[in-house]
């Protein structure tokens, strides 16, 4: 019976594992599993016994990836990790994404530089995706702050959508066997062209389960003052479709700020979006008064929600895969943030507490019941 | 012969080894060699284009391998070619 809420923390110096009943009153903490080496990426998968995936890319000794199938206790390595096949002339620098698949053992994994891989057994063994990492626009795409990195992978079916930075959103219908570009409403404020078919800065994608077809986008925003070629880009970070991420369009309106990394959607309520404005300089909390907003109308409109936060002097920064959603009924937000703080969000994010305060820096936080 | 020394965080990929053996006349063939009889300590230090991984060293004997160039640098019967992760990190 599933009754635990298991927490996966992704670091600079490893993964933690926090588990709590599921009253989420307390949390208990071990690791760090893969010690001293960063991990971007995490899945728990709840398909049968759970298994919780880290991905551990070693600076040193190259790109692991790490299973444990008692909820975090223990880790070892799978057999292989995803590498690119002999004569490609890339090498992996690091995993971004980590999604399950359609059959049971399926998973897969988006790397850097940009590329999609697939394991048909559990992460034991990897092959790689033509149909994205071969595509004739990968060789044009361009790295981002963090790397060329395939950092989303959202899935319904043989629908398949990706996030890349800087590539775009890429689309499949066929189960991963061709992609396009699927950018239309998508900006871009470091193009001349501020809407190309691809190149864009993608930041995060989400799909709510209960609105086929929906979608929310954090892009890379931030560029209401600029004055170059095009002209000025204003309220493009933060977008919706409602056609399975063909179309795109604006729902910034409103926010402090179109600039941020991550994005959620409410487990239950489609119209419920939870976005983490950053100042687009300095990609902080705006005026260290740290907040999540909340839309509960798909982004018709927007609230914060700061109970608990500091109220001041407060300048961290929330990496792309460190908010998430746990799926109880009335939900809490996870936040991770790069000064090593973990937060709950409490009754759908309405009040903050710190549950961790000393990590190391954050980069992804993932959470089930399991 | 020319002997291969194993860091500790590897010898894991080699059944607690610290030390593998292999005839090689080069520091390029000495790593074809790790490739082709121990792979799992191989991947460690070399990428999948066959680079040595950023972070890691290679000595014969005292002498650092400067790269890519020290990988054609000839070893002799007796030599020790040792692997060894860089200081880096923060």
């Amino acid at each position: 019976m599933a009754d635990r809420v298991v927490l996966c923390i992704g670091t600079k110096k490893g993964l933690f594992v926090a588990e709590s009943a599921k009253s989420r009153r307390t949390f208990s903490l071990r690791g760090p599993f893969g010690p001293g080496v960063a991990v971007y990426s995490a899945l728990i998968d709840t398909r049968g016994t759970p298994r919780l995936y880290a991905s551990s890319c070693n600076p040193f000794f190259g790109m692991k990836l790490l299973v444990s199938k008692d909820l975090g206790r223990k880790f070892k390595e799978t057999k292989s990790a995803p590498t690119f096949p002999e004569g490609d002339g890339r090498a992996v620098a690091n995993f971004w994404s980590l999604e399950p698949g359609n059959g049971k053992k399926e998973i897969w994994c988006g790397v850097e530089p940009a590329a999609l891989f697939h394991s048909g057994d559990g992460g034991e063994t990897w092959d790689m995706v033509p149909g994205i990492s071969n595509h004739p626009h990968a060789r044009q795409w361009q790295p981002g702050n963090g790397g060329l990195c395939l950092h989303t992978i959202v899935r319904s079916g043989n629908r398949m959508h990706l996030g890349i930075s800087t590539g775009g959103h890429y689309l499949s219908e066929d189960g991963g066997q061709s992609f396009v570009p699927a950018n239309t409403g998508v900006g871009a404020g470091f193009t001349p062209d501020p809407y190309p078919e691809f190149g864009q800065c993608v930041h995060k994608i989400v799909a709510p389960a209960a609105a086929p077809g929906r979608m929310y986008m954090q892009n890379h925003g931030g560029w209401a003052e600029w004055d170059g070629p095009g002209g000025r880009r204003p309220e493009i970070g933060v977008l919706r479709s409602d056609d399975y991420g063909h179309t795109w369009r604006s729902i910034a309106k409103g926010l402090p700020s179109d600039f941020g990394f991550p994005i959620a959607v409410h487990p239950h309520d489609p119209d419920t979006v939870y976005v983490v404005p950053l100042e687009p300089m300095t990609r902080t909390c705006p005026d260290g008064k740290p907040a999540v907003w909340r839309s509960e109308n798909g982004g018709a409109s927007w609230g914060r929600l700061a109970k608990g936060f500091p109220k001041r002097d407060s300048y961290f920064t929330v990496q792309r895969d460190a908010l998430s959603v746990d799926e109880l009924k009335t939900p809490a937000l996870y936040l991770g943030t790069t000064t090593g703080q973990l937060w709950i969000g409490r009754e759908g994010g309405e009040a903050w507490d710190c549950l961790f305060d000393s990590l190391p820096p954050i980069h992804c936080v993932k959470v089930a019941v399991a | 012969m020319i002997a291969i020394h194993v860091p500790d965080p590897l010898r894991v990929y080699c059944d607690g080894a610290d030390e593998l053996r292999v005839e090689a006349a080069t520091v390029q063939a000495a790593l074809t060699q790790l490739q082709q009889r121990y792979p799992a300590v191989y991947k460690n230090v070399c990428d999948e284009t066959g680079t040595v991984r950023r972070h890691i060293n290679l000595f014969i004997n005292s002498a650092l391998v400067r790269r890519p160039e020290g990988l054609q640098l000839p070893l002799s019967e007796g030599d020790t070619l040792l692997i060894l992760p860089a200081v880096s990190g923060g």
